[in-house]
C-alpha cells in the first residue's frame, strides 16, 4: 500500500533556525516521490502517552536468527542465509519497506524445512522441542504437549485447546507404512515445526489488541506487549519468563513491565540488541575493512557502549565523549595509541583528538567513498545520523558517483572538494557536508592519523572543519564535544531510537513525541537504562493507532 | 524419515563436479506417458493426482498446446553494464597507461568508421563484423539467432534548465539523472519523474505473462532471479536497483527476485518424480505432502488472522497470504509430462558463496576476494532452471538480472581469466563493474576493459540461448519459439545529467537491445539500426511476438516493426 503523501520528516527547530540564518533551506527539503513515507497522525494530546501507528512488522533476517537461536537453541542464522537482503534505512526493521513476494514465501518454505532438519538432528535442539518422551510414535499426549509448548514459543503466545488439536493430525507422518521408508515421532514433530515457521504469526508481529475509550486507539494484549518488549530490548522472542508474565497478567501494569525490563536489561541479549542499533544507527554494520580489523573495531565500540549504558549506567552522552577506549596492542598500535597495561584493556585518549564513538574506526571506516575517506559522505553521516537533517539526494546535473575531477591547480584532495565551492549551486549544499568532513581528514578510512594525503605528502592535511551554523572543530573529539555540547546530538539519538522502536521513521507530527522523550531523558540524567524502562512502562508503548485506509491510496 | 531402499533420490544433496554442466536426470518418458493415461506404473502418486478424466489438472493447458501450437517464451536478461567507457570515443583504449585506437571493441559493427555497413541489413549482415562483446555470441555459434538493435533512444528534456520535480520530462522519456532516471522508460517504457529506481509502469516480462495467463486461463508466475545476490558498496543498500520486474507501476508492483539458486530450484522442480525408483517416488510423495499438510494448516488460518486486524494490517496480511496459497498451488501442480526434452534438474546444492562488501571502487582500495558471489556460476544454474522451465512449460516468461543497476561487483577476479578468452592474457582490471563503465581501472581503461565486462554479460546470455537453440521443439528449438531480450542499462551517448558530454556513460543514448529466437516471425541474424527508437518499441515488437496483443508499452506505441 502506498502511503499518503505527507512531508517527511523536518529538523528541530533550532537547527531548521540555523540553517535559515545561513540560508540553505533548500538543502532540506523533504525529498520527493518514490519514498514510502509513514503516516501522518496529528499529536494533540500527551506525546508521551499518545498512541502511534503501527502496522504488521515482519521479524528481519536478524531478528529471525536471533529467535531461532534462542527458541530452538539453532544458531545457523537460517534468516540471513535463506531470505533475500533487508533494506536498511538504516535500520532494518523498516515495515514500511517490507513486502510479501513469492521469492519470500519460497525462502520461507525453505527455512522451515532446513531449520526443522537441523533441529531434529541436533541433541540439544532436538531436547529444546521433544520436550517429552514419546511412548511411542503415537503418543499424542506427548506431541499436544510439544504443540502447547514450542507453540506458545514460537507463536509468542499460547494456543488454545482447540488450536492445540488442529495440529494433532501430524501424527500420522509417524505412523505411515509404506515399503520405502521408515517413519518415527520425529517425522511428525518435524512437520510441527516447518508449519509454526511458516506461520505468519511467526513471521509477523500482528497486533490485534482491544478496543479503548479512544476512537481507532486498540491497547495490546499481554503477549502482544511481551514481544514489543523483547523485540525491542533483545531484538529477539520472549522467553518463557517474559511469556510467564504475560500469563499472570502483569504485563498491564507499568510497574511491573519497569521490573521486568529491568531483569531483561541484565541479558546479554540487551547488550548484543543494543550494539546492533548503534551499528546500524551509525553504519559501521558492515564496514570496509579486513574481518580482523572489524572485528577490533566492534570489540572496542561495543565495549564503549556496554561501559556507558550497563557497566557504569553514565550519561549516554558519554558515548561520544569518554576519553578511554578498549584496545588490545594490536589495535593500539593500529591507531597510534600506547598499548594498555594488560592486552585488551582501556587507553587514555587523553591529549589527543581522539575521544568518544566517533574517534572509533568503526565508524570512521563508515561513510567512506571511492578510495579515500569522503569528506562529503562523514558530512552527510553526521547531518542524517548526528543531527537528523536529511540531505537532499545531489541535483541531477552533479555527477555524485564521481569523484570529484583533478582540475589546474587541484593538486591536493581538499582542493578537489574545495572546488564545490567555486560552484553557487554546488555549495549550497556542500558546504553543509564538506567542512564537517574536513574536520575528520585526520582520520584514514581506517580511523588512523595522518597528517597527508594519502597518496601524496606535500598535500598536508589541516584537519580543521566546522559544524556548519555551530561552530568548527578539530577531529572527532571537538566534533562530538559540539555536538553534545549544542545538545544536537541528544535529541536525534532519541528520534532515532523512538523511529527503531516504532519501526518506521517517525512522520513531522510525531517529532514531538522523540522531543517529549529527549525531555524526559535529560531528566533521568540521560540514563539509558533508565530511559528504556520509562518507555517500556509509559502507555505509549501498549497501544497502537489504527492506521486509516484512507492513508493508502 | 528413514530411506529403506538406497537408491538416491532426486531430491538429494548432489556435489556438481561442474557448475557450469547441467545436471540431469532423464524423466523416463514412458512411464510418464503411461501414467498419464492411468495404467499401472507403480507410481501411485501420479494416479491419486489425476482427475476424473485421467486428465493432470494442472497441465491440461500444456497437453492442448502441445497437440497444435507450441507455447512461446520471453525472457529479458539484464546487465548492470554500460556500453562504452566514460568519455572515450568507441575506438579508443588505454591498456597500461597507453592510450591508443583499435577498432571494433564497442559492441556497435561498424560505426567509427564514414561507413556504416549495415545501412542496408541483411540476413547474415552480423557475423560480417564481429565486435569484441558479440564474439561471445560468435563463440556459441548464435550470431545467425541473434539481432542487434542499435542507435535507441529514450528522449529527455534537452535544454540547460528542467523541472526537478520531473513534470517536463516528455513521454517514455528519462528523468535527467542516470542512473535512476533510465529505470522506468528502458523497463517499463513509461516516463521516470525522479531519479529514483522505480518503474512507474508494469515490465514487459509481466505482461506477457499476463497476456498468457489469459490465453491458456490458468494463473501462472513470470520466474524473477537475479544471479548479483548483495550491493557490495559498504553502508549502502539496492535502493530499487535491484528491480527488473514490475506488475505495476510503483513499489507496490515490485517483484523481488530470488537469489538463491537452490530456493528457486526447489520451487521449480524438487517436486519432479524421479524415475525408475520407486522408491524415491514415495519419499519424494512424502515430503510433498508434508509441505503441502503445513500450508494446509498455515493457509487455514486466512480468514480469522485477517478478520482480527485493521485495513492497513489486512492489506499486507492478504498480500502474504496470497503468496503462500500461490506457493501451495504451485507444490500441488503435477510434475509436467515428459517430452522427451524435459528433464528433471538435480538440485544445484546450497547457495554459501555470497561475497564480502568491496573496500572501494578501483585500484588501490578494490581487494581481489570482495564483492563476488560467484555470480558467473550462480547465473548458469540460473538459466539451466529457465531453460528447463521453458522446455518443460512451467512458465512463459522470466527475468535474470545478471548484474544489479549500477552494479558494485568486483571484477578483479574474473577479469583475467575472460580477456585471455580474448587473446589479451595477462590484462588485469581492478575495479567494480560500474567504475570500469566510468574509469576502468585507471591504468587500464577504454573500450577493450568495458567491452570484456560487456562480453562477459554476453557470454551468459549466449549460453541461455545456446541450450534453448540445442533443444528440439515441434520442428524447430525451443529458441526459435522465443524472444530473449539482453538489455544493458545504458547507452554510450550524450550525458543524461548535463546534456552535453559525449560518449557518456550515463547516457541513454545509443543504446542497444539484442533481441534472439524466432518467435512470431521475428528475423534474427541481422545488426539493424534504430534511428532513435525508443527502446520500449523493440521490446513492443518481441512482447507482440510472444503473445501480447496491446498496442502499447507504457506510453511507448508503435512496435519496432523490422525485426
Amino acid at each position: 500500500m502506498r502511503m499518503l503523501q505527507i512531508p517527511w520528516r523536518g529538523p528541530a527547530s533550532a537547527i531548521l533556525l540555523a540553517l535559515a540564518v545561513i540560508g540553505v533551506g533548500a538543502c532540506v527539503d523533504p525529498p520527493g516521490g518514490g519514498s514510502n513515507n509513514p503516516p501522518a497522525k496529528p499529536i494533540n494530546s500527551d506525546p508521551l502517552t499518545t498512541a502511534l501507528p503501527v502496522e504488521v512488522r515482519r521479524l528481519s533476517q536478524t531478528e529471525i536468527d536471533r529467535t531461532l537461536r534462542d527458541v530452538l537453541l539453532e544458531p545457523s542464522a537460517a534468516g540471513s542465509r535463506l531470505l533475500t537482503n533487508d533494506t536498511f534505512t538504516p535500520y532494518d526493521n523498516n515495515y514500511l519497506e517490507q513486502q510479501s513476494s513469492a521469492a519470500l514465501v519460497d525462502a520461507l518454505d525453505a527455512l522451515a524445512a532446513d531449520v526443522a532438519t537441523r533441529v531434529l538432528a541436533d541433541e540439544v535442539s532436538r531436547a529444546a522441542v521433544i520436550v517429552c518422551d514419546p511412548a511411542d510414535s503415537n503418543d499424542d499426549a506427548c506431541f499436544r504437549t510439544i504443540v502447547a509448548t514450542v507453540g506458545k514459543r514460537l507463536l509468542r503466545r499460547p494456543l488454545s485447546a482447540d488450536e492445540v488439536e488442529t495440529y494433532l493430525p501430524l501424527l500420522a507422518y509417524a505412523n505411515e507404512d509404506n515399503a520405502h521408508y521408515e517413519t518415527d515421532f520425529d517425522d511428525a514433530v518435524e512437520v510441527l515445526l516447518r508449519a509454526f515457521l511458516m506461520d505468519p504469526e511467526f513471521l509477523f508481529r500482528i497486533e490485534v489488541g482491544s478496543p479503548t475509550g479512544e476512537p481507532g486507539v486498540r491497547r495490546l494484549n499481554a503477549y502482544e506487549t511481551a514481544s514489543r518488549m523483547s523485540y525491542l530490548l533483545w531484538g529477539s522472542a520472549p522467553d518463557d519468563a517474559v511469556l510467564a508474565a504475560a500469563d499472570d497478567g502483569r504485563l498491564d501494569d507499568a510497574d511491573a513491565r519497569a521490573a521486568l525490563a529491568t531483569t531483561m536489561l541484565e541479558d546479554d541479549r540487551a547488550k548484543s540488541q543494543l550494539e546492533r542499533f548503534h551499528a546500524m544507527w551509525l553504519g559501521y554494520r558492515a564496514i570496509p575493512v579486513p574481518a580482523s580489523l572489524s572485528s577490533r573495531f566492534n570489540t572496542e565500540t561495543n565495549a564503549l557502549i556496554d561501559r556507558v549504558v550497563f557497566e557504569e549506567k553514565r550519561d549516554y552522552l558519554d558515548v561520544f565523549t569518554l576519553s578511554e577506549t578498549f584496545l588490545d596492542d594490536e589495535l593500539a598500535d593500529h591507531y597510534g595509541l600506547p598499548r594498555p597495561t594488560t592486552s585488551p584493556g582501556w587507553v587514555s585518549t587523553a591529549g589527543t583528538e581522539r575521544g568518544g564513538i566517533l574517534s572509533q574506526g568503526s565508524v570512521l571506516a563508515s561513510f567512506s567513498k571511492f578510495t579515500d575517506t569522503s569528506p562529503t559522505q562523514r558530512g552527510i553521516l553526521v547531518q542524517n545520523r548526528l543531527l537528523c537533517l536529511p540531505i537532499e539526494p545531489p541535483p541531477p546535473d552533479a555527477n555524485a558517483d564521481q569523484p570529484p575531477p583533478a582540475e589546474g591547480d587541484a593538486v591536493c584532495k581538499i582542493d578537489r572538494y574545495l572546488a564545490h565551492t567555486a560552484s553557487t549551486s554546488c555549495n549550497a549544499c556542500h558546504s553543509q557536508m564538506d567542512p564537517i568532513g574536513f574536520g575528520l581528514e585526520g582520520y584514514d578510512i581506517q580511523g588512523r592519523f595522518r597528517t597527508h594525503d594519502d597518496d601524496n605528502v606535500d598535500c598536508v592535511i589541516d584537519g580543521s572543519g566546522a559544524l556548519p551554523g555551530f561552530g568548527t572543530f578539530r577531529g572527532p573529539k571537538e566534533l562530538s564535544q559540539l555536538l553534545v555540547d549544542k545538545e544536537l546530538v541528544g535529541p536525534c539519538f532519541m528520534e532515532q531510537l523512538t523511529s527503531f522502536s516504532a519501526g518506521r521513521p517517525l512522520s513531522i507530527d510525531e517529532l514531538s513525541v522523540s522531543e517529549a522523550w529527549h525531555e524526559r531523558f535529560v531528566q533521568d540524567g540521560r540514563r539509558l537504562d533508565t530511559l528504556l524502562l520509562d518507555m517500556v512502562s509509559g502507555e505509549q508503548f501498549v497501544t497502537k493507532r489504527d492506521v486509516d485506509v484512507e492513508d493508502q491510496p | 524419515m528413514k530411506p529403506i531402499d538406497s537408491k538416491s533420490s532426486s531430491a538429494s544433496k548432489t556435489s556438481t563436479t561442474s557448475r557450469r554442466a547441467t545436471p540431469v536426470s532423464a524423466l523416463p518418458r514412458r512411464t510418464f506417458l503411461k501414467g498419464a493415461l492411468g495404467m499401472t506404473v507403480g507410481l501411485p502418486v501420479l494416479e491419486a493426482m489425476l482427475d476424473g478424466n485421467g486428465q493432470l489438472p494442472a497441465f491440461k493447458g500444456a497437453h492442448a498446446q502441445a497437440a497444435g501450437d507450441l507455447p512461446t517464451r520471453y525472457a529479458v536478461v539484464f546487465a548492470g553494464q554500460a556500453l562504452g567507457a566514460d568519455g572515450t570515443p568507441r575506438n579508443q583504449v588505454r591498456v597500461d597507461n597507453v592510450r591508443g585506437l583499435e577498432e571494433n571493441h564497442f559492441i556497435v559493427p561498424g560505426t567509427t568508421g564514414a561507413d556504416n555497413l549495415f545501412q542496408a541489413a541483411g540476413a547474415g549482415a552480423l557475423a560480417a563484423q564481429v565486435t569484441t562483446p558479440l564474439r561471445a555470441l560468435e563463440r556459441a555459434n548464435l550470431l545467425g539467432d541473434v539481432s542487434l538493435i542499435s542507435g535507441l533512444k529514450i528522449p529527455f528534456v534537452r535544454g540547460d534548465g528542467f523541472a526537478s520535480d520531473g513534470s517536463d520530462v516528455p513521454s517514455g522519456g528519462a528523468y535527467r539523472d542516470f542512473h535512476g532516471g533510465g529505470c522506468s522508460p528502458l523497463i517499463s517504457g513509461t516516463r521516470s519523474t525522479s531519479s529514483n529506481f522505480i518503474a512507474n509502469g508494469p515490465t514487459s516480462d509481466q505482461l506477457v505473462q499476463q497476456a498468457a495467463n489469459a490465453r491458456r486461463g490458468t494463473p501462472r508466475s513470470s520466474l524473477v532471479l537475479r544471479a548479483q545476490p548483495v550491493f557490495y558498496l559498504s553502508g549502502f543498500d539496492f535502493s530499487g536497483r535491484e528491480f527488473i520486474s514490475y506488475s505495476a507501476g510503483g513499489r507496490q508492483g515490485r517483484i523481488a527476485a530470488q537469489t538463491n539458486h537452490q530456493i528457486a530450484w526447489t520451487s521449480l522442480f524438487s517436486s519432479f518424480v524421479p524415475p525408475d525408483d520407486a522408491g524415491a517416488a514415495a519419499r519424494q510423495d512424502f515430503n510433498k505432502r508434508k509441505r503441502l499438510s503445513v500450508l494446509d494448516l498455515v493457509t487455514g488460518k486466512r480468514q480469522k488472522l485477517l478478520g482480527s486486524v485493521g485495513a492497513a494490517d489486512k492489506i499486507r496480511l492478504e498480500r502474504h497470504f496470497d503468496e503462500l496459497r500461490a506457493l501451495e498451488q504451485r507444490i500441488a501442480a503435477i510434475p509436467p509430462p515428459a517430452t522427451g526434452t524435459c528433464q528433471a534438474i538435480l538440485d544445484p546444492g546450497a547457495d554459501t558463496n555470497i561475497g564480502g562488501d568491496n573496500a572501494g571502487s578501483n585500484a588501490g582500495s578494490i581487494a581481489e576476494n570482495t564483492g563476488y558471489s560467484g555470480e558467473e556460476d550462480r547465473a548458469r544454474i540460473m538459466m539451466d532452471l529457465i531453460h528447463m522451465a521453458f522446455v518443460c512449460d512451467l512458465t512463459e516468461t522470466a527475468t535474470l538480472q545478471l548484474s544489479a543497476f549500477q552494479s558494485h561487483m568486483n571484477v578483479t577476479a574474473i577479469f583475467p581469466e575472460i580477456a585471455a578468452e580474448l587473446g589479451r592474457s595477462g590484462l588485469r582490471c581492478r575495479a567494480d563493474l560500474h567504475e570500469v563503465g566510468h574509469n576502468g581501472d585507471g591504468e587500464n581503461k577504454g573500450q577493450f576493459q568495458v567491452s570484456t565486462m560487456l562480453y562477459w554479460h554476453l557470454r551468459q546470455y549466449a549460453y541461455l540461448l545456446q541450450k534453448m537453440r540445442d533443444t528440439p521443439e515441434g520442428a524447430g528449438t525451443v529458441l526459435d519459439n522465443s524472444a530473449v531480450v539482453f538489455m544493458p542499462e545504458a547507452g554510450h551517448g550524450r550525458q543524461l545529467n548535463d546534456n552535453s558530454s559525449e560518449f557518456a556513460t550515463h547516457s541513454v543514448e545509443d543504446m542497444v537491445l539484442l533481441v534472439g529466437g524466432r518467435a512470431g516471425g521475428l528475423r534474427p541474424g541481422r545488426h539493424i539500426p534504430g534511428n532513435g527508437a525508443h527502446p520500449g518499441q523493440v521490446l513492443l515488437r518481441a512482447m507482440q511476438a510472444t503473445g501480447y496483443t496491446g498496442d502499447r508499452f507504457g506510453d511507448v506505441q508503435g512496435a519496432f516493426a523490422d525485426l
